[in-house]
């Protein structure tokens, strides 16, 4: 598990310096229709969220386990990542319906207020 | 339209019939680009002369276009009864997929299904693509592609064993295996089990033609992980020159192992993933006996564009001068919900008798460099 927590402070690292040329990319998206391409946001009610790094790994962690508990839905193909209260989905699903399911699974976990979902769906070889 | 009048019909005449809901879906994707590569050989032999480079339409270049009907009666207690039916096609010639048979083709070559589903897990019998394959798909930033891919170098260490690549019967695992039993336990925090046997039907052998394979799956906390075993008895039985030479009787003996181990993070836009394989002939391992490793890097831009790249390393044991290493990346973007276009690049150095491809089911000639690039567009319907 060092490993991977290793690793993954590398690919943050990566992240937070390819994060400007990231944004400027939603710009491609404008055209398109929202449905299909432009992330979807929800606001979850609730109490203010705890703040502060463990808490943010914390939940994070309380978003997998939710998610992890759904049958169709693989949490290995996700990226979650929380702030503040605010999570964020990466990654893929195999089914357009998984990636609204995946929204309200992770907005009801309490502390969570609001939901950034990017995934998008990724069928597998022959797959429907 | 058809179904729909003929179910309406069946409605009419047998109205108490229907209780359980039952539903069939017709589905497929055609899949189809503009292929180049700077050289080509006429089969999969590896003393295959260079034909030289090629420009070509070529289907598949995500995964193959095929068609399937599917469908599933929900017969109470949260269980249902589902079937599929899956055919590969080539929309270059509108011809179908092959079959276990060399030069033959099957209507349903993918998927030939019927099982059942509920709290007990999914069992389905036929012929389908087995386990494995989606094992090493999802430990794969490339995810088993027909361009560049795990799939690709899998198929690479056939072809070092002796596949000729006329029929899905493989030497190494399988992608398709027909009469397969498959069972697959629900997911237990994030981990399940596939199961799979394949009764061979060989008169006087019972294990004759047999195939068993297990997989242990992870998936959760963005990180997927696969385990997988499989062994087949009398697979392969073609030589690389049939039907000149007659294919090897059954017997049961065992001639296809294949062990693999793969890993994939997933962590903001970025996946990483990496793997190793070993590939042998347990009844005679000095003809066959590989190694297979693979590490993929992917990123997503938004969820209409990403890229991903993979590195693919083979290795024969037996013959130091047999090695192979291949790099692919490839662009996709989603121009609708059911429509994507794609651009990739591929590179593969073959060295000694290996002659892994870049796209699937286009030979490249063996023991040289080859580069490859394609764009092409994928449509579901």
């Amino acid at each position: 598990m060092k490993i991977f927590k290793a690793l993954e402070l590398a690919v943050a690292v990566l992240c937070v310096a390819a994060s400007t040329s990231a944004w400027s990319q939603g710009g491609d998206t404008a055209g398109a229709p929202a449905s299909t391409h432009g992330a979807s946001q929800m606001a979850a009610p609730g109490a203010a969220a705890p703040v502060g790094r463990k808490a943010d790994r914390a939940l994070r962690h309380k978003v997998y386990a939710a998610i992890g508990k759904d049958k169709e839905i693989s949490a290995g193909d996700i990226g979650i990542s929380a702030k503040d209260g605010a999570v964020t989905l990466n990654g893929t699903v195999t089914d357009a319906a998984q990636i609204g399911q995946a929204t309200v699974i992770a907005g009801a976990v309490p502390g969570v207020t609001s939901v950034i979902n990017k995934l998008t769906v990724k069928k597998p070889l022959g797959g429907m | 339209m058809k179904l729909k009048s003929y179910q309406l019909a069946v409605l009419i005449v047998f109205p108490a019939a229907v209780h359980a809901q039952s539903s069939v879906t017709l589905y497929g994707v055609l899949d189809t680009g503009l292929l180049y590569q700077s050289t080509s050989a006429a089969t999969f032999l590896p003393t295959a002369a260079n034909l030289g480079r090629e420009y070509q339409l070529k289907d598949g270049g995500i995964y193959s276009s095929y068609w399937g009907l599917k469908g599933s009666e929900d017969i109470g207690g949260g269980n249902k009864i589902t079937f599929k039916l899956q055919g590969a096609f080539n929309t270059t010639t509108g011809k179908f997929g092959l079959a276990d048979t060399p030069g033959a083709t099957a209507m349903f070559n993918q998927y030939a299904t019927v099982g059942a589903s509920g709290s007990f897990g999914t069992f389905d019998a036929g012929r389908q693509i087995v386990p494995m394959i989606y094992a090493m798909a999802d430990t794969d930033v490339r995810g088993s592609q027909y361009f560049g891919s795990i799939l690709t170098a899998w198929l690479g260490l056939n072809q070092a064993a002796g596949w000729p690549g006329t029929s899905t019967n493989a030497p190494v695992g399988a992608l398709y295996d027909s009469n397969a039993l498959v069972y697959t336990t629900p997911k237990f925090y994030g981990t399940s089990l596939a199961l799979e046997y394949a009764p061979g039907g060989v008169a006087g052998q019972v294990q004759g033609g047999t195939r068993e394979s297990a997989v242990l799956k992870y998936s959760n906390y963005g990180l997927n992980l696969s385990a997988l075993y499989y062994n087949g008895h009398d697979t392969n039985p073609y030589p690389l020159t049939y039907p000149t030479a007659a294919a090897v009787p059954a017997t049961g003996l065992s001639n296809n192992r294949f062990y693999y181990l793969g890993a994939l993070y997933t962590v903001k836009g970025f996946s990483l993933s990496t793997s190793y394989a070993i590939a042998k002939n347990p009844a005679n391992s000095n003809s066959v006996n590989l190694e297979m490793a693979s590490g993929g890097l992917g990123y997503q831009f938004n969820p209409a564009f990403k890229i991903t790249s993979g590195y693919y390393y083979l290795k024969d044991r037996n013959h130091a001068a047999n090695h192979s290493s291949e790099f692919a990346v490839g662009a996709e973007y989603n121009l609708s919900a059911r429509t994507k276009v794609y651009a990739q690049v591929g590179y593969v150095n073959n060295k000694g008798t290996m002659s892994q491809t870049i796209i699937y089911g286009n030979p490249v000639a063996p023991g040289v460099s080859t580069n490859a690039a394609m764009v092409g567009l994928r449509h579901n319907f």
